[in-house]
């Protein structure tokens, strides 16, 4: 019996429309590969796991490149096993080939400009995620988040009342921080010279960047507003290489800043974003933008040269170093605007090698941070990307796309190289020289926090919270008790520190079980729950914390370094935690985090 | 062969449309896709442009040995012998041949032990990766013996690099060896979106 009779329907389906979805450009790529093994050694995955040649790019490229021979090349048809065409017939032959294409491929585009043919691996392993995504086969990580953007809007399900309660959140933030309470954060502003789009990460795990963004327009005097719907500049479809889905959100962007009609569409600091939005959205949507598009890179650098702002460098002393993102910059051309950008709002700028259109995946692209199952796989092959940080000596590396924040972070945690990662909004926030009058507000808020850090440090009680008066009133957290969950001491030394300095009373507890009993008889206002802790299941404490009636002001932010483990919370049908963040924490993301959990905004 | 190549690319145009970029450039003003293109059809004689050839000048220098001392003049041969007999008169232009032809060869037997002792190589290879690259490599081998065109020790050598000459006429259309018909496309494409996005042409500063 010959193959075709005994394929399975996914896979006849995916040959069907593979014939729909060649295009010449694929075609090219599939037909002209001489198999001469110049793009092995390109690829991160091949340099971190040496001696297995399943990861090389050509390897990679010919688990779809034999179906093309097969079934629409002559000498594939005629010759198959001559030319090495070949078909699938399974689900399997297709789950197969879903580990290649979702699980040993960040379509980092690496291996294509170090081909001497032109071949395009990335852009034919985009097509054939499609195909698969097209037929139900797709890592759980990418259903959820495609289903999330296709139902929701945004890919990480945030709430229009959820985006919308943190855009006023960061506006009063702002209005206190430059003492100004003419300043917010505009909503679907008619006619704005700006409309201002953002990764839904800023809202659920990175507000402060909104709010930085919000003040470098402020001081610019920018006309700029955010848009209430549409306002997801990312797009899974370039991941999961469904182009209806990316059509769809692009679309919907567009068609909000028309409305809105606004003169620039400037998109915050995300890779994929970026090149999905700016570059591949017009294409998906088919849609012709009437309005210019830039990044908010290319913005700040032009409010400095322009005068609008200006920055002090000393403010930002720390070496920092800079890493090339593959979507805006091999994919987009984005080299020289952070690096000009970079250069005015930092001290000391360290190149890191190669970069620019050479540079190394983070290992966290392609959707890589959504598909846990390939964590193990993914974090081994960032050893090439560990090897490149460590070199610099750098105390921070600075990128200009969250999916690179997260890739990075992973990295630096994993391979302990003790950096930070940051992003080009804070710097330039951070070196913006202000006007007096709000300066000396910040100078203000400066010295107070200079005093409560400066009392010692010790295990409030509640009774002392109680009994110390005017002074610890004025701190956020005072009089709120805080029970830090986590078995990492340095961890929960630094979490109680920074709480106790803003006036909370701070528990600590090392597991689960710990952790039962002191909500139980100590009822804080918030527990702090670490994932990854040895002992009783976690997610089993976190339901049994919320079917507990005495528990049920108890509010919980997650902090955790694992986001993959965040499925042990959310496979549980009960409520969803207040809160969520991700390791490693800086203390302003924690302080401002907590105090929108506590509802103290 | 030449009508084979005319409806293998009638064929790649018809069957196969160019996707379109609809967005406005983007990189930094004077990146053009016109750029783009003759930088990425360039490529092929700019080792210092790509990783890959940059960190491998030996092996590049293979490839312009194979490909034009060996390839370009084994074919300007096959034309020399029977209407031109009169250059392979000149002994300098023998041995030049001769030197270029069987360094060729020689570079075919190392790509060949290449291909098949290295691991990457063997997993990425198919029955015509290898048939191709000995063919070439018998064909360079008796090219090398027929350039001085003599058929004082016998006919054979020469006999023989024609037939393959030939053979290479009806194989060569249906196996990878065609793949220069396809560069021109990719490295158009290629370079054309690359260059729209301001990627091409690739700076030094990357290293």
């Amino acid at each position: 019996m010959s193959k075709k009779n005994n394929r399975s329907q996914k896979a006849e389906k995916v040959i069907e429309r593979m014939g729909q979805k060649l295009n010449r450009q694929i075609a090219g790529s599939m037909l002209a590969c001489v198999h001469c093994g110049m793009c092995t050694d390109s690829c991160h995955y091949v340099l971190a796991n040496p001696g297995d040649p399943t990861y090389a790019p050509a390897y990679k490229a010919d688990r779809a490149r034999k179906l093309f021979k097969r079934h629409f090349d002559w000498t594939g048809r005629v010759f198959p096993k001559w030319v090495g065409a070949d078909t699938v017939t399974t689900d399997q032959d297709l789950e197969e080939l879903k580990d290649i294409v979702f699980g040993k491929c960040t379509n980092c585009r690496r291996c294509s400009i170090n081909c001497p043919m032109g071949v395009d691996f990335a852009t034919f392993n985009r097509m054939m995620r499609g195909l698969l995504v097209s037929v139900g086969v797709m890592p759980e990580g990418v259903a959820v988040v495609s289903k999330d953007q296709w139902e929701i809007g945004n890919q990480m399900g945030v709430l229009k009342e959820d985006y919308l309660e943190t855009l006023e959140w960061m506006g009063e933030e702002l209005q206190d921080e430059l003492d100004d309470p003419t300043v917010k954060i505009p909503v679907d502003k008619m006619g704005a010279d700006v409309v201002y789009s953002i990764n839904p990460r800023e809202v659920k795990y990175d507000p402060r960047s909104i709010a930085d963004a919000a003040k470098i327009f402020h001081v610019a005097g920018e006309n700029w507003t955010m848009p209430s719907e549409g306002w997801d500049m990312t797009n899974f479809g370039l991941f999961s290489g469904d182009d209806a889905l990316g059509g769809s959100v692009a679309g919907r962007l567009y068609e909000k800043v028309t409305e809105l009609r606004g003169k620039t569409l400037v998109i915050s600091e995300c890779g994929h974003g970026y090149r999905s939005t700016r570059c591949e959205g017009p294409n998906w949507a088919q849609h012709d933008v009437p309005y210019m598009m830039e990044s908010s890179v290319a913005t700040m650098l032009r409010y400095i040269k322009e005068g609008r702002i200006n920055v002090d460098k000393t403010k930002n002393p720390e070496p920092v170093t800079f890493h090339d993102s593959c979507n805006n910059a091999r994919s987009c051309g984005l080299f020289e605007e952070p690096r000009e950008l970079l250069n005015l709002v930092c001290m000391e700028f360290r190149e890191m090698y190669p970069n620019r259109s050479e540079n190394y995946c983070c290992t966290g692209g392609g959707g890589a941070m959504s598909m846990s199952e390939y964590t193990p796989r993914r974090l081994k092959s960032a050893k090439i990307k560990a090897d490149q940080l460590k070199a610099t000596g750098a105390a921070a590396v600075v990128t200009s796309c969250h999916n690179c924040v997260d890739g990075l972070g992973d990295v630096i945690r994993h391979y302990e190289l003790g950096m930070e990662v940051t992003q080009l909004v804070h710097l330039v926030a951070n070196a913006l020289v202000i006007e007096e009058k709000v300066q000396v507000a910040v100078e203000e808020e400066a010295a107070v926090a200079a005093v409560a850090a400066a009392e010692p440090a010790e295990v409030a009680t509640r009774e002392t919270v109680a009994t110390e008066g005017i002074a610890d009133e004025a701190l956020p957290f005072a009089g709120r008790t805080v029970l830090v969950v986590d078995d990492e001491p340095d961890q929960v030394d630094f979490i109680a520190t920074v709480l106790e300095d803003n006036g909370a009373t701070v528990l600590r507890a090392a597991d689960g079980e710990e952790a039962l009993a002191k909500a139980r008889s100590e009822k804080p206002d918030l527990l702090t729950l670490d994932l990854g802790m040895p002992g009783r299941d976690v997610g089993e404490v976190y339901e049994t914390i919320r079917n507990d009636a005495d528990l049920e002001n108890l509010r919980v932010c997650i902090i955790t370094g694992r986001p993959e483990l965040r499925k042990l919370i959310y496979n549980r049908s009960v409520k969803k935690p207040e809160g969520y963040l991700d390791k490693p924490l800086d203390e302003e993301g924690l302080v401002l985090n907590v105090k929108k959990v506590l509802e103290l905004t | 062969m030449a009508l084979v190549y005319i409806t293998r690319i009638t064929w790649f145009l018809k069957r196969f449309k160019a996707g379109k970029e609809r967005q406005a450039e983007t990189g930094l003003p004077g990146t053009t896709k016109a750029k783009g293109i003759v930088y990425s059809w360039a490529n092929v004689a700019m080792p210092w442009a790509m990783e890959s050839t940059r960190k491998k000048p030996f092996f590049y220098a293979q490839f312009l040995i194979f490909h034009i001392g060996g390839v370009t003049a084994a074919i300007a041969l096959s034309f020399i012998i029977p209407y031109a007999p009169g250059l392979l008169e000149n002994s300098t232009l023998v041995l030049l041949l001769q030197v270029s032809i069987g360094l060729a060869c020689l570079i075919g037997v190392m790509r060949i032990v290449r291909r098949v002792s290295n691991p990457y190589m063997r997993a990425i290879s198919s029955p015509d990766d290898y048939f191709s690259l000995i063919l070439l490599t018998v064909w360079f081998f008796f090219a090398t013996l027929s350039v001085p065109n003599s058929t004082a020790n016998g006919e054979l050598h020469l006999l023989t690099y024609f037939i393959l000459t030939a053979f290479f006429l009806v194989y060569v259309p249906f196996s990878k060896i065609c793949h220069y018909l396809y560069y021109p496309f990719t490295r158009y494409y290629f370079g054309k979106s690359m260059g729209y996005r301001g990627v091409y042409p690739l700076r030094s500063e990357s290293r």
